[in-house]
């Protein structure tokens, strides 16, 4: 599978996305580098969510064009499933299963999608709990852990497919205080070890240290793009020097 | 009165809760006698039940004839069901016997396997199967009572000495679920060989309790995929297919139980192209009561279906599982399980209900009941008492039985952590 323009992971061109009478995203234009940690942030109802659900396909964008690992996203079924094999994703509820221990869930979409044999998935899942520093609750089932471990757990399954992207969907907003840290610190190593992601957080400490690019989105658009040290120092528009003025 | 508070002695922090002890006497002066009105409510009342027990229990162990169950105790287990061939009932139960004692036994090396790993909602208490089948016990208890019979006695501890062979057999061997249900449905499949197959008896012939059981456990296990797959279809993105189930529940329930028999016993042979050849009474009783429960429980099934938040399905999708998968792998098992108490309701329903094909002419045991109050020896006696009695008793035993296994199930399953 050949990228279309050299290094690129993800490309969106002119997306739009209405809900109802309500446009939620207005042609929509982002490339994003392999390797490359982006962190997307912007008052409630930006479009942030719905921009990177839509690369996914967990919501289906009315016009334009996502091409995600060179593969163009369209209605075709197959199409849809052999992008979302490569895009891990994060929620902000975790959307652990309840009914599976720990392992079961980090398992199951490998040896379900991925066929592998059980001994195969359970020792890669093992190897995720332990990147994400909770090998030892493998046997239990997601309620009986905190927050921060739920989250932990929803990483390692994400991971467990093998993914080229990691999407973050406010990963850390359902979290106790005490409790996003250790989250955050996974997914500081995850973008260290050169995993590509798109993050949509309001951690800025985080964004200062870990994100490649900043982009700002607001209404529907994206509004401004830049390093964090611009972003943060020295931002273009109006729109973001308001935001920033409101949540630093 | 004016304690300084530095003087007073510091309170040990208890460690538990306190509790208070009450003695008998004080429990009921507590709750019994606590007022002048509650006084007047214990004592009307307790003077109500003590009359209804002494009656009861006078009719049933003093005045009740009961030799009319005595007589027919064959009658009502197995009515019809041609009395040469009764030795294949005893050895489909030398068969089922040890088959279901096997899953338990496996079943329950299952959940102790979980509650040592530390991940059992509930720890699975020891020495509970007795208990768990009490109701049961008590049925065949009766039952061997009114038989009277040395060799019905011996035949039934076998089935139990064997039972419980297969429960210790199944706790030691301890298969996986899937090979645990396996070895079930092989027993009942058998059971069921032993009693039709080489020139036995098909269930158009049975009769009795045993078509109760026929047609109850059937009507489940037929009942409950196909209301599942309706309550799946009714949430289908096809717009035929969701009309279809919305049509197909609304008619069923629109309709009462025994229009929908009458409909089975005379309307499903018109239906069938020329040549066919039409199904027994039995068979068609049996799909008037699936047709009808599949309805219901496709209505509780949808229920849970609701209940399962879209962020499930979205983590699924987000994974790449596949329609099919995220269906029966992560939607349908957290459905089921919040709507077992409604789907056992609805099928301890459907036990009580299969009394209905009475209507159309099958003997099962409600009729049988009625019937043999009419025999030469008990006519114009007024036994039907007696004998509605005993039925009500067996309905309420499998019934009871039921309702305690849907409790633990749901216990189990650790029903209200999510």
């Amino acid at each position: 599978m050949s990228t279309e323009n050299g290094k690129g992971m993800i490309q969106l061109e002119g997306v739009s996305k209405w809900f109802g009478d309500f446009q939620a995203l207005n042609a929509v234009d982002l490339a994003v580098d392999r390797q490359e940690v982006v962190v997307v942030c912007g008052p409630s109802g930006s479009g942030k969510s719905t921009m990177i659900r839509c690369i996914n396909r967990l919501e289906k964008h009315d016009q334009g064009r996502i091409v995600v690992d060179g593969i163009e996203l369209s209605d075709d079924l197959r199409n849809i499933q052999e992008i979302r094999r490569e895009v891990g994703m994060v929620f902000q509820q975790f959307n652990l299963f309840p009914h599976l221990t720990v392992l079961d869930n980090v398992t199951l979409a490998p040896r379900q999608v991925r066929r592998w044999n059980k001994a195969k998935a359970n020792e890669k899942a093992m190897e995720h709990l332990r990147r994400v520093r909770i090998p030892e609750q493998a046997h239990k089932y997601p309620l009986q852990l905190s927050g921060g471990q739920q989250q932990r757990v929803a990483i390692a399954r994400a991971l467990a497919m093998e993914p080229k992207i990691m999407l973050f969907d406010e990963a850390t907003s359902a979290l106790d205080p005490e409790m996003i840290k250790e989250v955050l610190d996974v997914m500081e190593e995850l973008a260290e070890s050169g995993m590509t992601m798109i993050v949509v957080t309001h951690e800025m400490g985080f964004a200062r240290a870990v994100a490649r690019r900043m982009v700002f989105m607001a209404e529907g658009e994206i509004v401004e793009v830049g390093t964090p040290e611009h972003f943060f120092t020295n931002p273009r528009e109006e729109r973001t020097k308001q935001f920033l003025s409101q949540i630093l | 009165m004016a304690t300084r508070i530095d003087t007073l002695e510091p309170i040990p922090a208890p460690e538990r809760p306190p509790q208070r002890r009450l003695s008998p006497r004080e429990w009921a002066r507590e709750n019994l006698f606590g007022s002048w009105l509650d006084t007047v409510l214990t004592v009307v009342f307790g003077l109500v039940v003590a009359w209804l027990v002494y009656r009861l229990g006078k009719f049933v162990f003093v005045d009740a004839r009961w030799e009319i169950i005595e007589r027919n105790i064959t009658n009502l287990m197995v009515s019809r069901f041609p009395r040469d061939e009764l030795w294949r009932v005893w050895a489909a139960l030398l068969v089922l016997g040890p088959s279901l004692g096997f899953g338990a036994g496996s079943a329950a090396a299952a959940r102790r396997r979980e509650a040592e790993e530390g991940r059992a909602a509930v720890v699975p208490e020891r020495a509970s199967a007795l208990r768990r089948l009490g109701p049961l016990l008590l049925l065949v208890g009766v039952l061997l009572w009114f038989a009277q019979s040395f060799q019905a006695t011996l035949l039934t501890l076998a089935v139990g000495v064997l039972g419980v062979a297969g429960y210790l057999l199944g706790r030691r061997v301890a298969l996986s679920g899937r090979r645990t249900a396996l070895v079930v449905l092989l027993g009942i499949a058998a059971a069921y060989v032993v009693v039709t197959g080489f020139g036995g008896v098909g269930w158009e012939d049975w009769g009795g309790f045993m078509l109760t059981i026929l047609l109850a456990v059937g009507g489940i296990l037929l009942a409950f995929p196909f209301g599942v797959l309706l309550a799946l279809g009714r949430r289908s993105s096809l717009p035929v297919v969701r009309a279809v189930c919305v049509a197909y529940i609304e008619l069923f329930r629109g309709v009462p139980l025994i229009a929908v028999l009458f409909m089975g016993a005379f309307m499903i042979g018109f239906l069938l192209p020329a040549g066919v050849e039409r199904p027994s009474l039995v068979t068609r009783a049996l799909i008037a009561l699936v047709l009808f429960t599949a309805a219901y429980v496709a209505e509780i099934v949808r229920g849970g279906l609701q209940g399962v938040p879209a962020g499930q399905v979205e983590a699924a999708q987000a994974l790449g599982l596949s329609h099919f998968r995220i269906t029966t792998r992560i939607v349908l098992p957290q459905a089921l399980r919040t709507v077992i108490p409604g789907l056992v309701g609805q099928f301890i329903s459907l036990f009580k209900d299969t009394s209905l094909v009475a209507i159309i002419g099958l003997t099962e045991l409600l009729n049988v009941s009625r019937n043999i109050t009419a025999q030469p020896d008990f006519i114009a006696q007024g036994l039907i008492v007696e004998t509605l009695l005993f039925a009500a008793f067996v309905y309420w035993t499998g019934a009871y039985w039921m309702s305690r296994e849907s409790q633990r199930l749901e216990r189990r399953l650790g029903l209200g952590e999510r």
